[in-house]
């Protein structure tokens, strides 16, 4: 289980997060849904270990995760597909993927059972990432997120601005890797999407989250979403 | 000397600048293209391998071949670790912002060049080449009879030369098979892409850093061991070398390794060919205004990228 308690983060002298607490269960998918600026990026990358905390912890299992150096944070099982997916532009699909397998030191097995979510990227091995549709980064991305084997996946709008067919295959993809036992925490601004795939919802305001709720909760009462995010 | 035979040999003088000078650079370049640090030290890099060929050279004794060898090996090897020191315990300490590692690298520079002068001495030393046959060139003139060959009197090269060159190109095709096919290699170049990105999937990007400070320095002290034969160990001998590696580096693009190498020809061939006929001084007059004109109508140098 993926815990973070009471953490303080941000950029320099700018405080992002003010005391942040969520959880998130093996085969489970939280959903955190706030403005843009509350802060869901920032804590994700906190999670990854790439800002450093003012206070507060995370873990792992039971391990402390805040205490190690940012590299190792992925060997702990973490991936993270981040928003607008800033693959590495000018290596190949392989080599893309090369990067996610050399996490966990996996070879041919995974890389199969990767091509194999996403038949397409097979097509593309050799070409540069940078030169691939929007989709098909998309795909790459999360490709090298699942070549690092991950028990934790954290997604960070993977399905935005993408036509509704490679959303739907995003979906499935997520969907799939919950079924399978992978914790996700998944941020997502199409309410049809987090009310279908999410099983919580944790609300993110102002770098606080005042409010986790049970999907099913959420469909119950709709002005919840209102009063966060100002739309119905 | 007529103007055939002449040129030829600035050529040949040229191609052996040029090849120095596009490992210099190339070091220079790797530095700048991953870590995005301006390494003004890196001519102290440079000189530091031309001493330290010297001072190990006398320190083996026997015959010149072996002090060389043992000097291209260990030099290069001692200057990388005193640069990935340098990157531990000072750019690192920094940040790696891009003005204080600048002003830093200045910093470095004296250092190093001052500790060389304290411990060496002023004294430009020689270092024997391991081997130096002179070979004559021959040249072609047209005569009644159609084209005969003949030897002009000072028209010829050394094996020395010839074999830096060689020497040069080797590195350099080594370096480009590193960088692009071994594992290590992609470590750094996706490091290059996105360091963050490289953290969030495993990669220790600290260590990628000092790894690479050490290497571009090592490349420099490799071009050093290589040249001094040819050229003296002097403490002051960093400083042209550094000039020019940045011309060639902004001519061919920052952080591009083949622009470098096609720009460390360019203007190594061309310093060499314009030293000869005119002057020194022209040459480097020549090269910097070439500069200027780089980066008023290519900013992003020859082979670089527009950045966005």
């Amino acid at each position: 289980m993926l815990e973070v308690s009471n953490i303080e983060t941000g950029y320099g002298d700018v405080q992002v997060l003010y005391g942040v607490s969520l959880s998130v269960k093996p085969g489970e998918v939280l959903c955190l849904l706030g403005r843009n600026g509350a802060g869901k990026t920032t804590l994700l990358k906190s999670i990854m270990g790439l800002l450093p905390l003012k206070s507060g912890s995370i873990s792992f299992n039971g391990k402390a995760l805040h205490t190690e150096p940012a590299h190792l944070i992925a060997k702990h099982g973490i991936a993270y597909v981040p928003q607008g997916r800033r693959l590495f532009s000018e290596l190949t699909v392989a080599q893309n993927i090369e990067i996610g397998l050399m996490v966990q030191g996996r070879g041919h097995q995974t890389r199969e059972r990767v091509l194999e979510l996403f038949p397409r990227l097979r097509e593309r091995m050799k070409q540069r990432a940078e030169t691939l549709s929007g989709g098909e980064q998309q795909m790459l991305a999360m490709a090298r997120a699942l070549s690092t084997e991950p028990r934790v996946l954290l997604l960070d709008e993977p399905t935005e601005g993408l036509q509704p067919s490679m959303v739907a295959l995003i979906d499935e993809v997520t969907l799939k890797m919950k079924n399978e036992g992978v914790a996700i925490v998944l941020v997502e601004h199409q309410l049809d999407t987090v009310l279908t795939i999410a099983d919580r919802v944790a609300f993110i305001e102002n770098g606080r989250n005042p409010e986790t709720v049970t999907t099913s909760d959420l469909a119950l009462t709709p002005n919840k979403v209102m009063q966060y995010l100002g739309v119905s | 000397m007529e103007f055939g035979p002449h040129f030829l040999l600035a050529s040949l003088e040229g191609a052996v600048n040029a090849a120095v000078l596009a490992l210099m650079a190339v070091g220079l370049s790797i530095v700048f293209g991953i870590m995005r640090v301006v390494n003004v030290a890196h001519g102290e890099f440079f000189m530091l391998g031309a001493v330290l060929a010297w001072w190990i050279s006398s320190l083996v004794g026997a015959h010149p071949a072996y002090g060389f060898v043992v000097a291209l090996i260990a030099a290069p090897l001692i200057v990388g670790a005193i640069a990935a020191l340098a990157d531990h315990f000072v750019l690192r300490r920094i940040n790696y912002d891009p003005e204080r590692t600048i002003v830093a690298t200045i910093g470095l520079l004296y250092v190093l060049q001052q500790t060389t002068l304290m411990t060496f001495g002023p004294e430009a030393r020689p270092v024997e080449a391991p081997f130096n046959k002179r070979i004559a060139l021959p040249w072609f003139e047209k005569t009644a009879e159609g084209f005969s060959m003949y030897w002009p009197w000072g028209l010829g090269t050394t094996t020395y030369k010839l074999a830096v060159i060689a020497a040069a190109a080797v590195i350099l095709i080594g370096l480009w098979i590193f960088m692009t096919r071994s594992r290590i290699g992609l470590i750094m170049r996706a490091t290059q892409l996105d360091s963050e990105m490289a953290l969030a999937y495993g990669i220790p990007v600290d260590r990628v850093y000092a790894l690479v400070f050490g290497m571009g320095a090592a490349i420099a002290a490799l071009a050093a061991v290589l040249v001094v034969p040819i050229q003296q160990a002097h403490y002051l001998m960093g400083h042209d070398p550094l000039l020019l590696s940045f011309i060639v580096v902004i001519i061919g693009g920052l952080g591009s390794i083949p622009g470098t190498i096609v720009a460390a020809i360019l203007i190594g061939m061309s310093d060499g060919i314009i030293s000869v006929f005119f002057s020194p001084t022209v040459a480097k007059i020549l090269a910097t205004l070439l500069v200027a004109f780089v980066l008023i109508f290519r900013p992003q140098g020859l082979f670089g990228k527009r950045v966005a």
